[in-house]
């Protein structure tokens, strides 16, 4: 599962880190001073990484709890994200987080009480509401076997009802969360794409198929479960594998029990586009025309909002409007 | 196993490798492992090659002696289409218990004196691995469970500047412990020790090749790029226009269509690369 597993001296003696590396008796592992000499390197190559991804344990200081980027999430007020891992363990080749980092090794930041503790504050702070989101630099679930995060993390959420929590994931590593019991305010949701960009661009992801079938789980135990469809990527098949793909996800899930629905076309900063590029000079996708906006890139389409509408139509013959919302 | 990893080695594929020796007794058994010949060159430094581009120096004891050779090397290697090199030292170390003629790969690799590490990824499985620490003077008491050497960290440090990280690796062979300090090697055992190390070492040299050749094929640059830069007067950042608008062209499977392009070679640069630009973005919208 890793080629190697980087410990952080100052982590290595703690019984999260010590239970971790029991389950891999095999695995190499290499003590360093802080994650930052292993991850994030110049002279380091994302792509190469991709193929034997290291986990490293690290403790995290500084912020733990940011305000979420604008239009990130349905509710544009007191929207923030915490990150307890940076990386995924899926290779969307969409994925911006290849233009966030050069290293593709998988840091798990375990002093889950200083996040606990951060996000606590926060909510105070927040008189007890605001949305937090997991998920932004990583999959929220994929590692939870090992990491135990949403074991460790629903619970919180538990003594705070007004604050809502939102994982976002692709994963159908959902063990941890059936096992506990169930609270209104945590959401569970899931990304999708048309079985075509799935195919060509989601390497290592779950199938539709066993994604839908964990989303049906969490919802008949009870979860609030929520759907993201996104990035889109328009192209000349145009709604066609919209249609198949919205009539599969919502014959499996009671579409009036879903917390939200959201869609959101393929954008991507400048910058991380850039390096993308040089990693990936070979990916069709990023030899595509593109425009810029807003220090934001976009694949060129002359009728791309109208696209977007005929998809939001479609997506309204199953849900309604309220539902829904349109990230930027 | 062996023989499959040799046929790749010494088969058509290229080994874009340069093998980094700090004593000529280490090249001694490489060289005909690796069906090495002289190579001819203006170069200080000894150096070894094959037809298939694996290429061997010696670069002499200690670090200011190893940074030399990398940079005479790259200086010697430098290419304007971004193809890379892999970079592995192989070079013998010193470990408290450790048997001698048993070998590793550097996870870890701290310059003692400045007590700074560098991390090569692990990419590669199959081979155990070992902290490593460069010093010096050679080391008698091993305090750490770490091989001691010479060159390591230099190596590391200043390969990655004409490579990226994931493609230099040491490997590091043990010829002294506590039971048998350095004082008594006998030099002789280098190149047999080297020699029983066969299989790893050619399996490495292969995974390594592996490795640099997808990544040297997916930022190949289509010819097109050095016919016309060599056809028409073309600004920095004209070529670097050119080179990007040809590996687009490249990777939406239209290399073909950049041909025709040549035939323009007498119009003036700027309207080549409006024309490909106009022609690429029709095309490639979806
Ligand atoms: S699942 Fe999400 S975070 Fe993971 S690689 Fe795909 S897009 Fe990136």
């Amino acid at each position: 599962m890793f080629s190697t597993i980087y410990i952080e001296e100052e982590v290595l003696e703690t019984s999260r880190v010590k239970n971790m590396l029991d389950r891999f008796p095999q695995v190499p592992r290499v003590v360093c001073e802080r994650y930052g000499e292993v991850f994030n390197r110049k002279s380091q190559n994302f792509r190469l990484q991709k193929k034997a991804p290291a986990l490293i344990l690290a403790k995290k200081y500084g912020s733990k709890v940011l305000v979420a980027p604008d239009g990130y999430g349905y509710n544009d007020s007191r929207s923030y994200y915490f990150s307890h891992m940076l990386n995924c363990v899926y290779d969307c080749r969409y994925c911006f987080l290849q233009g966030m980092y050069s290293s593709a090794n998988y840091v798990l930041f375990v002093n889950y009480e200083d996040f606990e503790e951060a996000i606590a504050s926060k909510i105070e702070k927040n008189s007890g509401g605001g949305v937090y989101y997991s998920g932004y630099d990583c999959d929220s679930l994929a590692l939870e076997p090992v990491s135990d995060f949403c074991k460790h993390f629903v619970p919180l959420f538990g003594e705070y009802p007004n604050a809502e929590l939102e994982f976002r994931t692709k994963s159908t590593q959902i063990r941890h969360l059936l096992e506990q019991p169930v609270i209104p305010n945590c959401v569970i949701a899931m990304s999708f794409t048309s079985h075509e960009a799935g195919s060509r661009w989601e390497h290592k992801v779950p199938s539709i198929d066993k994604r839908l079938e964990a989303l049906q789980k969490l919802q008949l135990a009870g979860w609030r479960v929520a759907l993201r469809f996104e990035p889109l990527i328009l192209d000349s098949q145009g709604l066609t594998p919209y249609e198949s793909l919205f009539a599969q996800v919502f014959a499996k899930l009671d579409a009036r029990k879903i917390h939200s629905v959201s869609s959101g076309l393929f954008r991507m900063p400048i910058d991380f586009h850039k390096r993308i590029v040089k990693l990936y000079p070979d990916e069709e996708l990023f030899a595509r025309p593109t425009t810029t906006a807003d220090g934001m890139i976009a694949l060129k389409s002359e009728d791309e909002s109208l696209q977007l509408a005929a998809i939001e139509k479609l997506l309204f013959s199953h849900i309604s409007p309220q539902q829904y919302y349109r990230c930027a | 196993m062996i023989k499959k990893f040799e046929k790749s080695l010494h088969g058509s594929e290229s080994t874009p490798v340069n093998i980094v020796v700090a004593h000529a007794l280490e090249a001694k058994a490489l060289i005909p492992m690796l069906h090495l010949q002289p190579f001819q060159t203006t170069s200080r430094f000894v150096q070894y090659g094959n037809s298939n581009n694996l290429h061997l120096i010696v670069s002499g004891i200690g670090r200011a002696a190893m940074e030399a050779a990398i940079t005479d090397l790259s200086q010697q290697q430098a290419n304007e289409e971004g193809q890379i090199r892999a970079w592995l030292n192989i070079g013998i170390a010193g470990h408290s218990k450790a048997p001698l003629g048993s070998a590793w790969l550097g996870n870890k690799i701290t310059c003692q004196e400045s007590g700074v590490s560098a991390y090569p990824p692990q990419l590669i499985a199959g081979i155990d691995s070992v902290a490593v620490i460069t010093v010096d003077e050679p080391e008698r008491t091993y305090p750490e469970d770490a091989a001691y050497e010479m060159e390591a960290f230099s190596f590391f440090e200043q390969a990655t500047k004409y490579s990226t990280a994931e493609l230099v690796q040491v490997f590091k062979i043990i010829s002294d412990n506590l039971e048998n300090p350095i004082e008594k090697l006998d030099f002789k055992n280098i190149p047999i020790w080297i020699r029983l190390l066969q299989e790893q070492i050619i399996l490495l040299i292969s995974k390594m090749s592996e490795l640099v050749r997808e990544h040297n094929d997916s930022h190949r640059i289509p010819r097109v790029y050095r016919e016309l830069c060599s056809r028409i007067h073309l600004t920095v950042n004209q070529k670097l226009q050119l080179k990007r608008l040809c590996l687009r062209y490249k990777a939406l499977g239209l290399e073909a269509d950049l041909e025709s392009v040549i035939s323009l070679a007498g119009s003036h640069s700027k309207q080549i690369i409006s024309q490909l630009s106009a022609q690429i973005d029709r095309v490639g919208k979806q």
